[in-house]
């Protein structure tokens, strides 16, 4: 009757009995932000517990690591702030006013931090030392993720609203171009000259040239494709479908689809531990989900409701 | 137990929206409003189980001490009606995708001016250590603002002939709570949720705060008998106390009694009443008849007619 409730309640006990059976030499602290609780809680992945919960906050989404990895940054998009947090022990070390930001991101070379703002319609520039704000892109309706190319010189927005994907000039800071993508355009990533955008209004991610602003090939992985993220080794890209509640593996070098697992929950946002584990967010049935891509196993965690943006933070052995 | 409630509302909430209104979403290429529809199935989920509390707690209350028999179930019916529509139909839904987009356009402009609306706690950084105090101070506030939205029905022309249909019901019950004009109630969500985005209320206790205004509003309409005595008559508003607010010489400019939750208001602004023993006939004598025992169309439409026809403000 309640398919997803059974496999969570399951899942979580097998999940809590793995974890205390298997005890690993070392536990991460996993981070995840409750968009409607709203909430930020730490857990252990030694025992699948909280061990924090950081409350009064309006609507979390998403986060980010700050380029020398002393703060993580979490975007407020109600609250209208940024909370900068200290990842290992999850130390709210400041707040800064904001104006709503929503999908944030630094630039590789660490200068910029370009946050979106969903609900607002504008991309904001800032200098990454205060952050204090350098410009602002008004970028139709519902600017949602944010990719940069390598070299920092371009951000790509997807504007879920229009279907579209925008380009600005970081350095000379004017929008470039607006080109159609697909309906309900949400994660995106630069990939080896490319852009892979999920096209949430569809099953497939749509690949886009930059240069001629063509979508070239599309990666078929369930309805409601959403993000897509690199695992740390480079060797995989891992896609999220929240309608079809699947995760995908997908070969870097071909972008064929390599594998399916079909993850309940609406799964949406991933981070990856160092153990190899898949961690992700799933934002229907208020769980985080554990894959291991060896087994295909997958497992539950309950966090609070709407889990949205999810950070791994790997502790020192113990 | 609390936290065992909230998963399997959770739960039932994701179930509904992934089985239900994601197919529809989808298909329609609506899926970038998810959110909201998500956070709409919440609210109906949680409107249910307000529902659901109110009739347990005061039921039984107003079958134990009524004030009055029960005479006209048709406008018992009409009242339920109203219940139902106001916090699970089409309303809400409405609300949540308008005022959303709304509330969105409105940020959008302030942001552009450089402002960037503050929140209790940013004012006041110590309440983020103290959630519960934080939650009292929002619940004095926005009741605050309702005594004065309140007043302000009953003293502006247009808005008492909207208003007046709330207090032309002669038959009160624990239903009668949400008996309002569609408009009255686009005004008072938009005055709430105006203060409440001023003062920057969290989502997270903000169905919370709503269950418990409500339910407190809606006990409070109760035929009951029951007074809270000298103090608790100053702390809280008992049935008795709004009651006095209903009876037929209260109604207009004449009102008294006007406080949601706490009587501390009319206390302050001179506007109370606190005899004691008095539980009064409920009616507004000078509204048309299909106003007290019409049918919500009827009730809807003649509500609408006397705005349009209602004279200047009477301050």
């Amino acid at each position: 009757m309640l398919p997803c409730l059974r496999h969570a309640s399951l899942g979580a006990g097998v999940l809590a009995l793995a974890l205390a059976a298997a005890a690993p030499a070392h536990a991460d602290l996993i981070y995840v932000l409750n968009s409607t609780d709203p909430s930020i809680v730490k857990i252990d992945t030694r025992t699948g517990e909280e061990v924090q919960r950081i409350d009064s906050l309006r609507e979390v989404h998403h986060l980010v690591l700050s380029p020398d990895r002393k703060e993580l940054l979490i975007a407020d998009s109600s609250g209208n702030e940024i909370l900068f947090v200290e990842p290992a022990t999850g130390t709210v070390l400041r707040r800064e006013r904001i104006s709503n930001p929503y999908h944030l991101d630094f630039t590789p070379d660490g200068r910029l931090l370009v946050v979106a703002s969903l609900r607002r319609g504008q991309v904001d520039i800032y200098d990454a030392n205060g952050p204090r704000l350098l410009d602002r892109f008004r970028a139709g309706n519902k600017p949602s993720h944010i990719a940069f190319s390598p070299d920092s010189r371009f951000a790509y927005i997807t504007i879920q609203g229009d279907g579209t994907v925008m380009a600005i000039d970081l350095q000379e800071r004017r929008i470039l171009w607006q080109a159609n993508v697909g309906p309900e355009p949400a994660g995106i990533l630069w990939h080896r000259g490319r852009l892979i955008i999920g096209i949430m209004g569809r099953d497939y991610f749509a690949v886009m040239n930059p240069e001629t602003r063509q979508v070239e090939s599309t990666i078929r992985v369930g309805r409601g494709a959403h993000t897509v993220f690199a695992s740390p080794d480079g060797k995989t890209l891992w896609a999220t479908s929240r309608v079809q509640s699947r995760i995908a593996e997908i070969e870097p070098d071909t972008l064929q689809v390599r594998r399916i697992h079909e993850v309940p929950g609406g799964p949406d946002c991933i981070a990856f531990a160092p153990d190899g584990a898949v961690w992700a967010t799933l934002r229907w049935a208020g769980r985080i989900a554990r894959l291991d891509p060896a087994s295909g196993e997958v497992s539950t965690i309950r966090v609070g409701r709407s889990p949205h943006g999810i950070f791994v933070q790997p502790r020192a052995i113990q | 137990m609390f936290k065992l409630f909230d998963d399997w509302h959770t739960q039932l909430t994701g179930w509904i929206f992934e089985a239900f209104l994601q197919p529809v979403l989808y298909a329609t290429d609506l899926m970038n409003i998810a959110d909201e529809m998500l956070e709409w199935v919440d609210f109906t989920l949680f409107s249910i189980f307000g529902i659901i509390v109110t009739y347990i707690v005061c039921r039984p209350l107003e079958a134990w001490r009524p004030v009055e028999p029960v005479t006209d179930r048709r406008a018992i019916r009409t009242d339920i009606i109203y219940t139902l529509l106001a916090r699970l139909g089409i309303f809400p839904l409405l609300a949540f995708i308008l005022l959303a987009a709304i509330q969105s356009r409105l940020e959008g402009m302030l942001a552009d001016t450089g402002f960037v609306s503050p929140t209790l706690e940013s004012i006041f950084p110590f309440l983020h250590q103290v959630p519960l105090l934080t939650f009292f101070i929002y619940v004095v506030i926005l009741d605050f603002g309702e005594y004065w939205r309140h007043r302000l029905q009953h003293s502006i022309g247009w808005w008492w002939a909207l208003h007046s249909i709330h207090h032309a019901q002669r038959q009160m019950t624990f239903w009668t709570d949400d008996r309002n004009h569609i408009l009255d109630e686009v005004i008072a969500a938009l005055w709430f949720g105006t203060i409440a985005l001023l003062i920057g209320v969290s989502p997270a206790q903000f169905p919370l705060l709503l269950l418990l205004m409500r339910l407190v509003e809606a006990f409070s309409h109760g035929n009951i008998r029951l007074s809270f005595g000298r103090i608790g008559e100053r702390l809280l508003v008992s049935p008795r106390f709004h009651r006095v607010h209903h009876g037929v010489l209260s109604v207009a400019e004449h009102g008294r009694n006007y406080a949601v939750l706490f009587p501390v208001w009319d206390w302050m602004f001179l506007t109370a009443d606190f005899s004691r023993q008095d539980y009064p006939r409920t009616g507004d004598p000078e509204a048309p008849e299909s106003l007290a025992t019409g049918g919500w169309l009827v009730q809807q439409w003649v509500g609408f007619k006397r705005m349009m026809g209602a004279g200047k403000p009477s301050l």
